[in-house]
């Protein structure tokens, strides 16, 4: 229904592009007048008038449509003698009617249901009346006005300029405001979960196992049920299996990435940089969950094998193994970056250097490292934030056990992971189990605005030293 | 008349399949300035990158042919290019001081050489160039300041001062002041009048007057060739080339 309606304003709004480019041509000859605007410009216009109001209209009611329906059905169904004793209630009885509606319903039926189940098709059946009638109203509108500012000769070209300048208005709006919902949920789902946990448990804990955590309604929570809640939520192994799993992954990414950087940048001829850096780059369009599979098949039982010929007990999934695929997965990151600043560091400082007698070597090292230095921190930086929120390699090859240790042999965890764990399955959204992924995702969210924010920082301030 | 101090025998630069010098034999002399004069591209800077061998820098640039200091070949292959710099000391069009600070922009060359093992001989080097390059005045109480903080007039000075504080023989200078203002233009050129003294001075320039003003004897180059050679004087009165007179005269360049 409303694909055939969005065709139909397309298809009808496109076709006027010709009428208004061939009727002003023909309003200039007749009339002898010069046109404001080029003639296409005319069509340009017509199109977008009669296009965007009708389907920004029909985006909204689409938006609306099942909210009002839904509270008007609901309210039937209550005049019936539908007795709801709280929101979720009133939710199941309007599924039932819909299914109903749609015939899939299995349940019993009682005179309420039906009556209401009429109702909701009956109402179904004005909205959508009434919606066609409108957007035929809206755009039979809006093609009048826009024909007739046409006839009266209008500044068409500015006009369009003005619509597009809105259009690109409203994209960045949506991005912005999805960025703001995104937040926005996370930081209520996790309030929810604040008001159960104390922020300070969550925070300083050192224990973590949600799955103790069966109060179904977080709101009537008793007192002794709190008291097991309380060390449940400890946010201090996540955060130290994180930080540990990312630093074994820089231990890797930092040197290899900014050595293969300076080598592409200062050693490498033209002829082998333009076959070996797109082949690093493949390093980073790998999927993550091949990594995955590489470090948990492969790295992992390799290290198991290495440490027993040592005498060391290494789990099969262990920190350093899924450190170390992380690591060769970021390596791209810092080299490429890298790369990109040193090459962007003047010519003119280094045959400075030259010019005194120093070496390549010396040159790299005291002149060239130290220039690039913020820029080189802040690809480090990017790269540490991609480990944080990497998630894929650490559940396959690091575990879920959440262990405080900084053994890299044992296996340990990250939020990325436990998120996935928490979510994974059917879930009660209010039960604090739940709830908490979302306070982990808001944590995590922070550290790498966090991250993002000085890493963006020092690239700036190393782009105005030389700009 | 001093003695040689650099002599170029038939010199070729080619960049990739394009030939930059044809054959120049020019002889510089020692504690003089020798100004190098010619429209762009006619490869002036190309001839004094050879002396000190910044045409290395270069993947495609090629040199064929001599040239010596004290009768040393410097396009020798065995000769270490580190030692050369040294004694021959550049100074760019751009000033190009380290993102450092004004005494680690000066003490970067001596340190790179081992020369001034102790923080003090290491300070007296850092006092005696800014002393030579003009600037110590200026900036004596604010030593740890970047060398980026300067002016532009202050940067080339400073990037003078890194040329002399490897106490070298020869400096060039390409175009030094051309991304200055007449005031920081004149300082330089008193500073270079100065340093004559001490080193054997090869300066590039688009300016006649500066030429005129700071040098004892001048080249002309034109699309790659040495047209014409003289002293200073003979070369802006009474050229003997009728392109030099044409160029001197600004008809064209």
């Amino acid at each position: 229904m409303n694909l055939v309606l969005i065709f139909l304003i397309i298809i009808f709004s496109s076709s006027l592009f010709f009428y208004g480019r061939s009727k002003t041509k023909s309003l200039a000859i007749s009339g002898n007048i010069k046109l404001n605007a080029l003639p296409k410009f005319y069509g340009y216009y017509l199109v977008l008038w009669c296009s965007i109001p009708a389907l920004v209209f029909l985006l909204i009611w689409s938006l609306f449509e099942p909210v009002i329906i839904k509270s008007i059905i609901i309210d039937t169904a209550a005049k019936q003698g539908a007795i709801f004793n709280d929101k979720n209630e009133a939710n199941l009885v309007y599924e039932k009617i819909k299914a109903i509606h749609l015939g899939t319903y299995v349940g019993e039926l009682d005179s309420i249901l039906k009556e209401s189940a009429l109702a909701y098709a009956k109402f179904i059946n004005i909205f959508a009346n009434s919606k066609v009638v409108l957007i035929f109203g809206i755009i039979i509108a809006s093609t009048l006005y826009s024909l007739k500012k046409i006839k009266n000769n209008n500044k068409a070209r500015d006009d369009v300029e003005v619509i597009l300048k809105g259009l690109l208005f409203v994209s960045s709006l949506i991005a912005i405001l999805t960025t703001l919902g995104i937040i926005l949920s996370l930081l209520f789902e996790s309030i929810k979960f604040f008001s159960v946990i104390n922020i300070f448990d969550y925070l300083f804990g050192t224990n973590w196992s949600p799955q103790r955590a069966f109060v179904r309604d977080a709101s009537s929570i008793t007192l002794a049920e709190y008291q097991d809640l309380k060390d449940a939520f400890g946010f201090v192994p996540l955060i130290a299996g994180t930080g540990f799993i990312a630093f074994l992954a820089m231990l890797v990414a930092v040197p290899v990435g900014l050595f293969s950087g300076i080598y592409m940048a200062e050693y490498a001829s033209l002829r082998v940089r333009r076959f070996s850096k797109p082949v690093i780059e493949i390093l980073a369009g790998i999927p993550t969950v091949v990594y995955g599979f590489f470090a948990a098949l492969t790295v992992g039982p390799f290290f198991r094998q290495v440490g027993e010929n040592f005498g060391l007990t290494v789990s099969s999934e262990s920190a350093l193994a899924a450190g170390l695929i992380m690591g060769i997965m970021i390596i791209p990151y810092v080299s490429s970056l890298s790369d990109d600043v040193i090459n962007s560091v003047p010519q003119s400082l280094r045959d400075g250097s030259y010019a005194v007698g120093a070496t390549k070597s010396e040159t790299i090292k005291k002149v060239v490292i130290p220039a690039a230095l913020p820029g080189i921190i802040g690809s480090i930086l990017l790269a540490v934030s991609r480990a944080i929120g990497e998630t894929m390699i650490v559940v396959m090859a690091a575990g879920l056990a959440a262990n405080l240790t900084i053994n890299p042999l044992e296996s340990t965890t990250t939020i990325t992971t436990q998120i996935v764990m928490i979510l994974v399955g059917d879930q009660e959204f209010d039960s604090p189990k739940t709830q908490s992924a979302f306070a982990l995702g808001l944590t995590l969210f922070i550290a790498t605005l966090i991250l993002n924010f000085i890493a963006q920082r020092a690239v700036k301030k190393y782009r105005e030293k030389y700009d | 008349m001093n003695k040689v101090k650099i002599k170029s025998k038939n010199l070729n630069v080619h960049y990739g399949q394009k030939q930059a010098l044809f054959d120049v034999n020019l002889d510089l002399n020692e504690k003089e300035v020798t100004a190098l004069i010619g429209p762009s591209g006619c490869g002036k800077s190309t001839f004094i990158r050879c002396i000190n061998r910044m045409n290395d820098v270069i993947d495609i640039c090629k040199v064929t042919g001599n040239i010596e200091i004290d009768g040393v070949e410097v396009n020798d292959k065995n000769l270490d290019v580190v030692s050369l710099r040294e004694r021959v000391g550049m100074v760019f069009q751009k000033p190009n001081p380290f993102p450092k600070s004004i005494y680690e922009n000066i003490s970067y060359g001596p340190k790179i050489h081992g020369k001034g093992d102790t923080k003090s001989e290491l300070d007296e080097i850092v006092e005696n160039s800014l002393k030579k390059s003009a600037l110590w005045e200026e900036v004596k109480d604010r030593l740890d300041e970047p060398g980026t903080s300067l002016s532009g007039g202050q940067q080339q000075r400073l990037c003078i001062a890194r040329a002399i504080s490897v106490n070298p023989e020869v400096i060039l200078m390409d175009e030094p002041c051309s991304a200055l203002d007449p005031i920081a233009t004149a300082k330089i050129e008193e500073l270079i009048d100065d340093l004559k003294k001490t080193y054997t001075i090869v300066i590039v320039t688009h300016s006649m007057a500066q030429a005129v003003r700071v040098s004892q004897k001048t080249g002309f180059f034109h699309l790659g060739k040495l047209i014409e050679v003289g002293k200073t004087e003979k070369i802006f009165k009474n050229p003997d080339n009728k392109m030099t007179q044409d160029y001197i005269t600004g008809r064209f360049g």
